[in-house]
């Protein structure tokens, strides 16, 4: 290679406390090229990047840009040197417009006004070039989330970026919301732009990138040229050396190779085309309505019904319902009309408390905001829920004696990784956190289960043990809802499958008849799908 | 704690906890020492006075007891509701409205027998309190209005009440200055000893074990902690916040209008404008010393009241000051607080 390469990082070293997150990691981008960073949770691939991006400061190594050395201590410092990220959460000014939050925090030049014409010229020219399809004047606070990343991306360009970073881009996307996205970055790989795309991904990973780094525990283990990839061989190397399962169980292999993308979920779910249930009903929601926290009607009379053991996938993209779905069929939010019936009980307008004890669990999707107490232990989230049982008291007092010792079981039994029955729920990894939910959620026996997003951000251990307790629960007669954004993982664990587009249930899929890019059309409202 | 459950490095977290509160106490009595010598007078006499006070003399102790009551009171006024992270600040006003409460009894029944009175002078404080923060919790629950506004405020609306009963409607002209006349002497709080001590040392000792209790192993007490550590998951798993936080407020207030009862009926024997004292600044160091934790606010405040009864003695033994001693309590939180920054910044160095 005669041309410098566009970017270079060398030895970069981060500690955080006793943790080494990155161990001299050499990193190299090449001009007009896509990679992909790929490694599971933990493996520190976003530390790297937030060291690119000057969010964190590395301990030791070298940052080089087009071959010329830069010291990046802050995002100022990167977007001066023309390195633009975008993050998961989207960093925007909700009530300000587009063109707003795309112009905020540049400067104009030295003696010169804002020009807000020259801007707008200029952003719109950007946004058809690459194919970034946004209203300049709508309110950001209004927009779907494809869109508000298309904002966040053409405000890096706007910047005039080098090197822009997506992390994990295609997470609240639909299947023709990533090819649009995979397109807009070809369009600017061509226009002289470098892409580093973060990733768990392994099938986008090979469709959209020339290049990829596999980083695992700290460190970077591979660089391959697509050519030379495998989606097995990626995978291989991201899981490391030892399998995480055994072979010869057909239902995990199938669980882990979907978490990572590998192989299309329809595949896994042909194989083990099961016969649609038989078993009585267990729930039954009739013409659902429900509102969001403005007071906007979302659910506009949703039917749906569960057997005993079986699970209904709700696939779709988020901001369609799936929030005020999962907490109204569990008894979080209030039903402003229709009924949800467990077996023969009326469930509707009863209080939260009174859904527990009927048997209805909830899994929810944002997990620190509504799933944990974070300052406190182990021992008392285990006990949130369970407060007023007779099970925990003796003498009309909790058993706080008891309920450590449940604890120590629990944290053995779900392996669960902390300092003891004391250790602080908030200071547990986002997989520990989850074990603890899913703990504390079957120590209720439930009869229906509501999942929302159970896998979102957890590593494939711990993805996998959520699969392995929906096996189990499902096994012993409850039904499961699971509402995910996930649609591999819809498709893997699902008996039917609906999608949910603007809070109506579209299409029905039963195991081995799904089609992923038809439930993907279902999904963005691009035909009301009965099959 | 059960020893099998417990990790090795809870022990030692604990002992480096305490290791950094009696380094702030120390900090704070040191910054003190340094303002006393500025004002060109001797420390150590000053600060012997304050810690020796209540212990030497039976006199003392008494006192001290009798500062530690509302002092208590007020503490859990504000900590109760703090557990659910609601904010009372109106201990005072609802100190003075169950004074109020009580004195009316205790005047308006001066002929019942005191095994009626006593008890019936203490609920009417409780029930005054408990109104007084129960108008600040009907607003917050079904209007969202900040409580911390609201108990603020209606600690000034309770000064003017209490004028208006001082003044109008049992006033003592031969007082000097606004006070009640005195209760029936059926309605005082029997003492024990000599010096005596009233009975209302005693209710306060039984209620902050009961208090303790409540928080750590009720049903209620779990909830109220569970809603301040996050409002959404306790209720996404059946708590009822709303209700919970109001009731947290109604019990907090009640505390706070025994403590006015018992100032009327063991202290005073009437009301009189002023007997809220600093009770309210001192509930909230004292629960901020405690860290919300209800089984450590009656030893908190015991070292608070010490520091109270103390600090007259200092200004008559060594011409320092009282306010001096209110600078030391308010340091002792300040480096209190300072030590958690230095405690995290240390922690995450290591």
């Amino acid at each position: 290679m005669t041309e410098a390469p566009r970017l270079q990082m060398t030895g970069i070293v981060k500690t955080f406390g006793p943790v080494r997150a990155l161990n001299s990691v050499d990193f190299e981008v090449a001009p007009r090229e896509v990679h992909g960073l790929l490694g599971g949770n933990g493996a520190g691939k976003t530390t790297l990047m937030n060291v690119l991006y000057g969010l964190y400061r590395a301990d030791a190594g070298t940052i080089e840009l087009d071959g010329a050395p830069v010291t990046v201590a802050s995002p100022g410092d990167a977007i001066a040197a023309r390195i633009g990220m975008v993050h998961q959460t989207f960093l925007q000014i909700e009530p300000y417009t587009v063109l707003e939050n795309i112009v905020l925090g540049t400067k104009a030049a030295r003696g010169e006004r804002f020009d807000g014409p020259k801007a707008r010229a200029e952003i719109t020219e950007l946004s058809e070039r690459f194919g970034l399809e946004v209203d300049l004047d709508a309110v950001v606070e209004d927009l779907p989330v494809g869109v508000r990343q298309r904002v966040e991306i053409l405000k890096a360009l706007y910047r005039r970026s080098r090197v822009l970073i997506l992390d994990e881009p295609t997470t609240n996307l639909a299947p023709q919301e990533v090819d649009a996205l995979f397109a807009s970055i070809r369009a600017m790989v061509d226009e002289d732009l470098s892409v580093i795309l973060i990733t768990h991904k392994i099938r986008e990973t090979l469709g959209v990138c020339d290049r990829m780094t596999v980083m695992r525990e700290g460190q970077r283990v591979a660089t391959v040229t697509r050519a030379e990839a495998t989606a097995e061989s990626l995978a291989a190397t991201m899981i490391g050396e030892t399998p995480v399962t055994d072979p010869t169980d057909g239902e995990e292999v199938a669980a882990a190779v979907v978490a990572t993308g590998l192989a299309s979920a329809d595949e896994v779910a042909a194989a083990d085309a099961g016969a649609v249930s038989t078993a009585p009903v267990a729930v039954r929601v009739t013409g659902l309505r429900v509102d969001n926290d403005q007071r906007v009607e979302q659910l506009h009379g949703l039917d749906l019904e569960l057997r005993e053991g079986e699970v209904l996938g709700i696939a779709g993209v988020s901001g369609n319902g799936q929030v005020e779905l999962a907490e109204a069929v569990s008894g979080v939010r209030p039903i402003t009309g229709g009924s949800v019936r467990l077996g023969d009980r009326e469930l509707a307008g009863a209080a939260t408390s009174a859904w527990l004890g009927a048997g209805v669990v909830y899994v929810p999707e944002d997990r620190h905001r509504d799933g944990i107490l974070p300052t406190s232990s182990i021992t008392e989230n285990l006990l949130l829920g369970s407060q007023r049982s007779t099970r925990v008291k003796s003498r009309g007092l909790i058993d706080w004696k008891a309920a450590r010792q449940r604890a120590v079981d629990t944290i053995s039994d779900f392996s669960i990784r902390a300092n003891g029955p004391g250790a602080l729920a908030g200071d547990l990894s986002g997989g520990n956190i989850q074990r603890v939910i899913l703990a504390r959620a079957f120590a209720h026996h439930p009869r229906f289960l509501v999942l929302h997003n159970p896998t979102r951000g957890l590593d494939l251990k711990s993805t996998e043990f959520v699969y392995e307790q929906v096996d189990a629960a499902t096994r012993e007669g409850a039904c499961v809802l699971l509402l995910s954004e996930d649609l591999d993982e819809v498709i893997t664990l699902s008996d039917r499958v609906a999608a949910l587009y603007s809070g109506r249930l579209i299409g029905e899929w039963t195991r081995g008849q799904t089609d992923h890019y038809a439930i993907g059309r279902a999904m963005i409202g691009l035909e009301a799908q009965d099959v | 704690m059960s020893e099998v459950a417990a990790p090795p490095s809870t022990t030692t977290a604990r002992v480096n906890r305490a290791a950094w509160y009696a380094g702030s106490v120390l900090a704070a009595f040191l910054v003190g020492g340094i303002v006393i010598v500025l004002l060109g007078l001797n420390p150590v006499v000053a600060f012997e006075s304050v810690i020796t006070t209540s212990f030497s003399t039976g006199f003392g102790f008494v006192e001290t007891l009798h500062k530690w009551v509302p002092i208590v009171l007020c503490a859990y006024a504000f900590t109760i509701p703090l557990a659910s992270g609601k904010f009372n600040i109106g201990a005072e006003g609802q100190l003075l409205v169950g004074a109020t409460a009580g004195v009316a009894l205790g005047i308006t029944g001066s002929d019942l027998p005191p095994l009626l009175l006593v008890p019936a002078v203490l609920i009417a404080g409780v029930l005054g309190g408990a109104v007084w923060s129960g108008i600040a919790a009907f607003l917050m629950v079904r209007f969202g209005v900040n409580e911390i506004l609201s108990t603020v405020l209606l600690n000034f609306v309770a000064f003017e009440l209490i004028d208006y009963v001082a003044s109008y409607v049992w006033p003592d002209r031969g007082a000097g200055h606004p006070a009640t006349i005195p209760v029936g002497e059926n309605a005082m709080l029997p003492g024990f000893g000599e010096p005596a001590v009233h009975a209302g040392v005693l209710i306060t000792l039984l209620l902050s074990v009961a208090i303790g209790l409540a928080m750590r192993s009720t049903a209620a007490g779990f909830e109220l902690r569970a809603t301040g550590a996050n409002p959404r998951a306790a209720s996404v798993h059946g708590i009822r916040t709303s209700r919970l936080t109001a009731g947290g407020m109604l019990v907090g207030g009640a505390v706070a209008g025994l403590g006015g009862a018992i100032e009327v009926a063991g202290v005073h024997g009437n009301m009189l404008e002023g007997m809220q004292s600093n009770f309210l600044i001192l509930g909230i160091i004292v629960g901020l010393m405690a860290r919300g934790n209800a089984v450590a606010v009656p030893f908190v405040a015991f070292g608070i009241a010490v520091l109270e009864v103390g600090a007259s003695a200092m200004q008559r033994s060594a011409q320092v000051p009282i306010e001096v001693v209110l600078i030391v309590e308010a340091l002792i939180l300040l480096f209190l607080m300072l030590s958690d920054v230095l405690r995290s910044k240390l922690g995450s160095r290591s």
